[in-house]
């Protein structure tokens, strides 16, 4: 009996209490998130993240799933503060919305991934823009193919421990941010990376931290990342080069041509592949755009010894690969982006140069002696001593 | 009305039928060659969404390469009739009587002359153009050989041809379509509409205005004598079997030339990427959290040897300072919770951390060793030393 009027009276306290907090609360969340009202849970008790941390901030926490992987429960609160949501004093029951009381409900996860998969859409709430972009791109189709291995928000940006990576001002990425793209994108494609340290690019972005290379994210996109194995991916990539390639501000640094998307362009299969792309940008073509030659993720530095396409031997290899019968001589075929010149296929040179002077020669000939024709024509209609 | 209505023949039915094919050859050549020169351009836009596709336009460029090419090979055989059977004038070579004519023209249409040129059956304009296009189809023939055959053409030429070959075939384009607008429009079409490729007859006053040499032959019976029969089957005996040898060597030439290559054309289809897409990196980048070994158990059961140390790790990271409840010392513990006692000294079974931690669940969730060691302290009598 007297157990059970100790239980109603402390319910009683509760109520009370609970009263005053949500409305407490409900004054916070219109004051501070307005845009998130809609959102914003119910709360029994008060849930400020020292309250969580005073238990998830110790050391050692973690749960056993029933797929016999362990999560971490610990969440260090030195590292949370210096991460951006620790920055902007995030509250963890915004995105823990389930947990409200302790006891914490039970976890339905039975794995790791189940707790990602259960938990990034929460990342919604604030982020709805980013949110929304995902569900357009590959990873997210590959989840909706029942592929969950594939990336979510979390997967990318540790809710715990991800810092400042955008510009507040002007939204762009901060320069030591692109530094580390290609890392987080590693997570997961790990064989790609490999290829991509190793080129022209990616070298040179971990070694000399230049920060005009791409990273992952400037060729694939971030957040709606498309599949980069269609046709319309591949009719569209020569304009993924040119935006770097064509930007004479970067090239000129490092001695590049610009002119390399025209030269492209100008030749046979640049042609078919603009032309292709206009009309109908999913059309399936095996003519070769810019990665086909040149590497997709392994770019190297054309004029590497080894690797590099302007040496005639790799080039040649390059050619055989669509072209088998292709001998020695073929590469030449194709100008490697040069524009003909005295120096560089000067015979291509000589026939422009020669048809410069024989078409205004000939046309002008012609023009001379049509005008002069059909001057004395009318001359001679009008005396009345034409011909007929 | 002293005009004679008498007509000459100017065109066989077989040449109008010739200049047709070639009409309708090099018009197609022109409008989708060109628009493969200029593919960025507005008007080949349209003209790529007309046909259908780029590849549509080059088919139909290659197939009119053909039918000129087959134009061609019937002008060679029945020009070489006409020179070696016939025994016609080769009238339409060019001469230095035309240069002459030519300027004599230029001369008076600038009123430096008093007279037009006399000319005969070829006129200097019909020549210009007549030798215009033989320059142009071997130019456009040869050029265009190169650009279907590459591989083949790279196997005895430098590489630099083929390029080379596309510049000359684009820009011999250019300067064959201008001609034709130019030289071509203004001679047949807006200086007089001349209808003779058509209806393959001059008028007697036509033929004296322009071909009043041609005319003079004519009616001094130079031309248009009637062959001995005889002569004529003689030289056909020998004409038609190497004519017949030559057209096969060329139609099986035009076949190499259209089919001796088909990579060019026709590529392999690119090879998929051979790398893996998902290799996730190992190990995991957020480490697994091991839970800390457990407290081993002494064989004096206290509070001090084990249990202040295990629920210390276990349970003091909510049972600390908050959640109602302290392990943080003896005393504390045995206190218990803001709603009782959860240790009831010698009664381990129903003392509520035994209870609870039965039913599992706990985020400092006990493991059956230590959590039948509690139940042994409990039952003790929960000693402190």
């Amino acid at each position: 009996m007297s157990r059970f009027a100790h239980l109603k009276r402390s319910r009683q306290v509760w109520l009370i209490q609970g009263v005053i907090i949500i409305m407490g609360l409900l004054v916070a969340i219109a004051a501070n998130f307005p845009s998130n009202a809609n959102a914003a849970p119910e709360r029994k008790e008060p849930q400020t993240n020292d309250s969580c941390l005073a238990c998830h901030g110790q050391p050692g926490m973690s749960l056993k799933l029933e797929s016999g992987e362990y999560l971490p429960l610990t969440i260090d609160p030195d590292h949370f503060s210096k991460s951006i949501h620790g920055k902007s004093e995030i509250g963890c029951v915004q995105c823990h919305a389930e947990i409200t009381a302790f006891p914490h409900p039970n976890r339905t996860a039975r794995s790791l991934r189940d707790v990602s998969l259960q938990f990034y859409t929460s990342c919604k709430g604030c982020h709805v823009e980013q949110y929304e972009k995902t569900l357009d791109s590959v990873h997210q189709r590959a989840i909706a193919g029942g592929n969950y291995k594939a990336a979510v928000c979390t997967d990318c940006h540790n809710p715990h421990s991800q810092t400042r990576i955008t510009d507040p001002v002007t939204g762009e990425i901060l320069p030591d941010a692109r530094l580390h793209i290609p890392q987080t994108c590693a997570r997961c494609h790990n064989a790609i990376y490999d290829k991509y340290k190793e080129s022209v690019h990616g070298s040179v972005l971990t070694d000399e931290g230049n920060r005009d290379v791409p990273t992952c994210i400037d060729c694939h996109g971030v957040h709606n990342i498309p599949d980069p194995t269609t046709n319309a991916f591949r009719l569209s990539s020569p304009q993924i080069c040119s935006k770097c390639h064509s930007n004479t501000e970067i090239m000129s640094k490092y001695g590049i041509p610009t002119d390399v998307v025209n030269t492209y362009v100008a030749d046979f299969h640049g042609t078919t592949v603009t032309l292709f792309e206009k009309r109908s940008p999913d059309q399936v073509t095996n003519k070769p755009v810019c990665f086909d030659c040149h590497g997709i993720h392994n770019i190297k530095n054309p004029r590497d010894p080894q690797y590099g396409i302007a040496m005639k031997e790799n080039l040649l290899l390059t050619c055989q690969r669509c072209h088998p019968n292709a001998k020695a001589n073929f590469p030449d075929a194709w100008m490697s982006h040069y524009i003909p010149s005295r120096e560089h296929f000067a015979l291509v040179y000589y026939v422009n140069l020669f048809y410069k002077i024989l078409i205004p020669t000939v046309i002008g000939g012609m023009l001379i002696f049509v005008i002069s024709d059909s001057i004395r024509r009318i001359i001679e209609h009008r005396k009345g001593t034409t011909h007929k | 009305m002293s005009k004679s209505l008498r007509t000459y023949v100017r065109f066989a039915l077989t040449q109008r039928v010739e200049h047709l094919a070639m009409l309708l050859s090099f018009t197609l050549l022109g409008i989708t060659g060109l628009t493969q020169k200029y593919p960025t351009n507005d008007i080949s836009e349209f003209l790529v969404n007309l046909f259908r596709g780029i590849e549509n336009i080059r088919g139909i460029h290659h197939a009119s390469a053909v039918i000129l090419m087959l134009v061609t090979v019937y002008h060679l055989i029945t020009t070489g009739y006409k020179i070696f059977v016939e025994r016609r004038q080769m009238s339409i070579l060019p001469s230095f009587q035309d240069i002459h004519n030519a300027w004599q023209a230029f001369l008076y249409n600038i009123g430096l002359s008093k007279s037009r040129p006399q000319m005969g059956r070829y006129s200097f304009e019909e020549k210009t153009e007549y030798w215009a296009l033989v320059w142009g189809v071997i130019i456009m023939g040869l050029t265009g050989f190169l650009m279907w055959n590459p591989i083949a053409s790279t196997q005895i030429l430098p590489g630099e041809f083929i390029p080379a070959a596309k510049a000359a075939h684009g820009a011999e384009a250019v300067l064959a379509v201008l001609a034709i607008f130019v030289w071509h429009m203004y001679g047949v079409h807006l200086k007089r509409f001349n209808k003779a490729m058509w209806t393959g007859r001059l008028t007697e006053e036509e033929m004296l205005h322009e071909h009043p040499l041609e005319l003079a032959d004519i009616k001094a019976g130079i031309t248009g004598r009637v062959l001995n029969p005889v002569t004529l089957r003689k030289r056909q005996m020998v004409f038609i079997p190497i004519a017949g040898i030559l057209t096969v060597v060329m139609l099986a030439g035009i076949y190499g030339f259209v089919n001796g290559e088909k990579t060019a054309i026709t590529t392999i289809p690119p090879q998929p990427s051979p790398i893996a897409i998902y290799v996730p990196q190992t190990p995991t980048p957020i480490p697994t959290v091991i839970p800390t070994v457990s407290v081993v158990a002494p064989d004096l059961l206290t509070w001090d040897s084990y249990i202040s140390p295990l629920l210390q790790q276990k349970c003091s990271a909510c049972h600390g300072t908050m959640a109602g409840l302290s392990f943080m010392s003896y005393a504390d513990a045995i206190r218990g919770s803001t709603k009782g006692p959860v240790i009831l000294p010698g009664d381990g079974i129903n003392s509520k951390i035994y209870i609870v931690q039965s039913v599992g669940g706990q985020l400092g969730q006990l493991n059956a060793d230590e959590l039948a060691k509690l139940k042994e302290w409990i039952d003790l009598g929960a000693p402190e030393k």
